[in-house]
């Protein structure tokens, strides 16, 4: 009996070293006749002369939770109302299966026609050819401010619109901040050396079980954001690294600072917290007075920890020589190079962007509307929270100098690399200085590739 | 029926019957055969195809020789991997065949109520490899879970063990010990086959219990000892869902739980190195092929077989 099993399982194992290669077979299959085609196909650039004829259906990619995806049928449903001949198909997972399925229906030739994008991945599949130029198609996004808009773009080509915008910043829980005794940051003026007092001030005003901040060094957009206030950038326009080693290891000393002064919790308490995302981090179980999150996540965080939380601007602001808050795409929409309908899945892209319909069920859900209009239009319909989110999105637009550029192919990995950097820091296996080293060398070698 | 009536015309002619049968078994064979070939011998043919190549998914393979064969030495990553895996495999399977053993010998002595403890001890075998139980792994040993509370009860204070570079890697290895049934049950087995007679002749010339194990059950057990290492060796290495719930998906903290297929599947899908990733699949398999042929040539030393 028991050697069935373990003779079924042992196969099972084997199959799963071979499973790469299963899906690889029939993907060199189908790409030696895919290549074929869109050899033919890439030749007539120019839009097919005569309309497509439809009844059509296409398909849409996304990730997400439950809840996006009844809102996502619901838009799905308005556009097929509007439009009778273009039938949607869904197409959605959570968001780690979404990057396995999508690259292994590519590599089968079976691409979905509307592709939901993401910054880290969108280089990789627009420098294989898997997207198409949006430019190119009608799609109107003359509702879309150009440095946002510019977001989707890699070498001018418009790969991608931003769906929403999200900003990284400071979510500060004044409740707690009362009980310790401590005034809560003025974020305008407060500089990296004020977090760090303010957040021991609160552990130790608060007694145990609560910290002043939860540790912020898994996430480069706070690396990203120090570099663009000393006037560097985590990557450049042409794809390369552009922050110094020093910005890099100033990143790490904070959070070693913090943990040995009191404010976050040790090192294998944060690593916890980190895994154990909104809901479960120090903010949303009250166990800590800020974090650092995406504002788009507000809502999550007030939820689980049922307090009125605040908006904070990163430290350091007006510290260095220019402002490093920026305008983040929170995915995109993008479009198959190779579907058969590219006007329905252009007038789908263009519904989801510019509808005013589709954009009272989304809400915020994909990030505060790129569209400028739109936003407007739904402002009344937000949350307490949502709104929140959009006052402060208002008040930090004339502080941004500029957007950073789509970060370089390779750049999926950086998530891992941080990851696992931050942690060596926290566990002082590494001193801060080493970190940027080899944060560096990591990158590059990620982003080489 | 036509197979019952070939078999049933007794003797006529043995090798026309013989051809006969050969045909019947490549037919009852069939689906299997379709199964192998489409389903595990083209995947593998194809994986050691790309394995020579570089491969992202979304152009088509490069052929770069035994570039991703020699990369492997080259990357600190994949020799910590290698590090994470054979303490994992030589730490785990021993103390998890020790308790397997043990647990067997308890209930062999035919006990009240056996086969139900035979089923709750087996249960972790079946569970051990599932989602579920990897979460809950986590949550006992988190930072306020269950361990914790329990050494909080003596008055110690523990550590986050999942979430400390240190303590992950063992954590897994507890799990991996937890799921001792299924050798158990084949140890049991193997019990049951010594005769009883050796034991007796043993105490009748006054051979202490200990003495018994030493020289009766164990020399006698060799044989399911060595199947049992073989199998526990081979599955133990290919440990894939437990690291990858228990890290959190990505071998963490600190690669402290990255083992060789969570490595594999990250390069494979995570960073679409799909040639690297089958390289490495392949490489796995020479180390346990290796591993095996190893374990075949040393039981000519040790496994006694009885007849």
């Amino acid at each position: 009996m028991s050697t069935t099993g373990k003779g079924l399982s042992t196969r099972r194992g084997k199959r799963l070293a071979g499973s790469a290669a299963g899906i690889a077979a029939v993907a060199l299959t189908l790409a030696a006749c895919g290549g074929g085609d869109s050899g033919i196909g890439g030749g007539g650039d120019e839009p097919p002369a005569a309309a497509e004829e439809c009844p059509c259906e296409i398909r849409f990619s996304w990730w997400g939770s439950d809840s996006r995806h009844e809102s996502t049928q619901q838009i799905i449903d308005a556009f097929e109302a509007e439009n009778p001949d273009i039938t949607v198909v869904p197409d959605f997972t959570d968001w780690d299966g979404y990057w396995d399925k999508l690259a292994t229906s590519v590599a089968a030739g079976d691409t979905p026609d509307v592709i939901t994008q993401e910054e880290r991945y969108i280089s990789d599949y627009s420098t294989k050819n898997v997207l198409a130029d949006l430019g190119a198609l009608d799609i109107d996004t003359s509702k879309v401010d150009d440095g946002v808009l510019a977001g989707g773009q890699i070498e001018g080509t418009q790969y991608g619109i931003p769906t929403g915008i999200n900003a990284y910043a400071f979510v500060a829980d004044p409740e707690l901040f009362a009980d310790a005794g401590v005034d809560v940051p003025d974020d305008t003026t407060w500089t990296w050396e004020d977090y760090v007092t303010a957040a021991n001030a609160v552990s130790e005003g608060a007694g145990d079980g609560v910290w002043g901040a939860q540790d912020y060094g898994f996430n480069e957009a706070g690396l990203n954001v120090m570099a663009r206030q000393r006037g560097e950038t985590l990557f450049t326009a042409e794809g390369e690294l552009g922050v110094s080693e020093e910005t890099i290891a100033d990143f790490f000393q904070v959070s070693l600072d913090l943990m040995n002064g009191g404010g976050q919790p040790d090192a294998a308490r944060t690593v916890e917290y980190q895994a154990a995302g909104p809901e479960g981090g120090l903010l949303g179980t009250n166990q800590g007075a800020m974090g650092a999150w995406w504002t788009n996540q507000l809502g999550a965080l007030s939820d689980s920890s049922g307090h009125e939380l605040e908006l904070l601007r990163l430290p350091g602001e007006s510290e260095g020589e220019r402002t490093g808050m920026y305008y983040k795409p929170a995915m995109f929409y993008s479009v198959s190079a190779d579907t058969e309908y590219p006007e329905s899945s252009a007038k789908f892209v263009d519904f989801l962007l510019n509808s005013e319909e589709a954009a009272k069920i989304m809400l915020t859900d994909r990030g505060l509307p790129a569209n400028i209009d739109v936003r407007e239009a739904i402002l009344d319909d937000l949350s307490p929270t949502d709104q929140k989110v959009a006052d402060f999105m208002a008040d930090i637009e004339d502080e941004i100098v500029d957007n950073p550029p789509v970060p370089p192919h390779g750049s999926a990995e950086l998530t891992d690399i941080m990851e696992r950097i931050n942690t060596e820091v926290l566990f002082e296996r590494i001193t801060p200085q080493e970190a940027a080293t080899q944060l560096i060398e990591e990158i590059n070698a990620a982003i080489a590739g | 029926m036509s197979v019952i009536q070939e078999l049933s015309r007794g003797r006529k002619s043995v090798s026309a019957r013989r051809k006969g049968d050969g045909r019947w078994a490549l037919l009852f064979l069939a689906p299997w055969f379709v199964g192998l070939a489409l389903i595990t011998a083209g995947p593998m043919g194809a994986s050691l195809y790309l394995s020579f190549t570089d491969y992202d998914l979304l152009s088509a393979p490069q052929w770069v020789g035994l570039e991703n064969y020699t990369r492997m030495f080259e990357d600190p990553r994949f020799v910590n991997s290698l590090g994470v895996t054979f303490t994992y495999v030589f730490v785990s399977v021993p103390l998890q065949l020790a308790a397997a053993l043990g647990l067997a010998l308890l209930l062999d002595k035919g006990m009240r109520g056996l086969a139900l403890y035979r089923s709750v001890y087996y249960l972790p075998s079946l569970l051990g490899g599932s989602v579920a139980i990897a979460i809950l792994w986590r949550q006992i040993f988190g930072a306020d879970g269950l361990v914790n509370q329990v050494l909080a009860l003596f008055g110690v204070q523990g550590q986050g063990w999942v979430s400390h570079p240190d303590y992950a890697l063992g954590t897994l290895m507890a799990l991996n010990v937890w799921t001792f049934g299924a050798p158990m049950v084949i140890f049991l087995a193997g019990l049951r086959q010594i005769p009883q007679m050796y034991y007796e002749a043993a105490s009748i010339d006054g051979a202490s219990r200990w003495r018994q194990f030493r020289s009766i059950t164990v020399p006698l057990l060799t044989p399911i000892i060595f199947f049992n290492l073989v199998l526990q060796l081979i599955e133990a290495f290919q440990s894939f869902t437990r690291a990858f719930v228990v890290s959190g998906g990505n071998g963490g903290p600190s690669d402290s739980t990255l083992l060789y297929t969570l490595y594999l599947y990250l390069k494979g899908f995570g960073s679409l190195e799909m040639g690297y990733a089958s390289a490495m699949a392949w490489f796995l398999l020479l180390i346990i092929g290796g591993m095996t042929v190893v374990n075949f040539l040393a039981s000519k030393y040790w496994v006694f077989y009885d007849d």
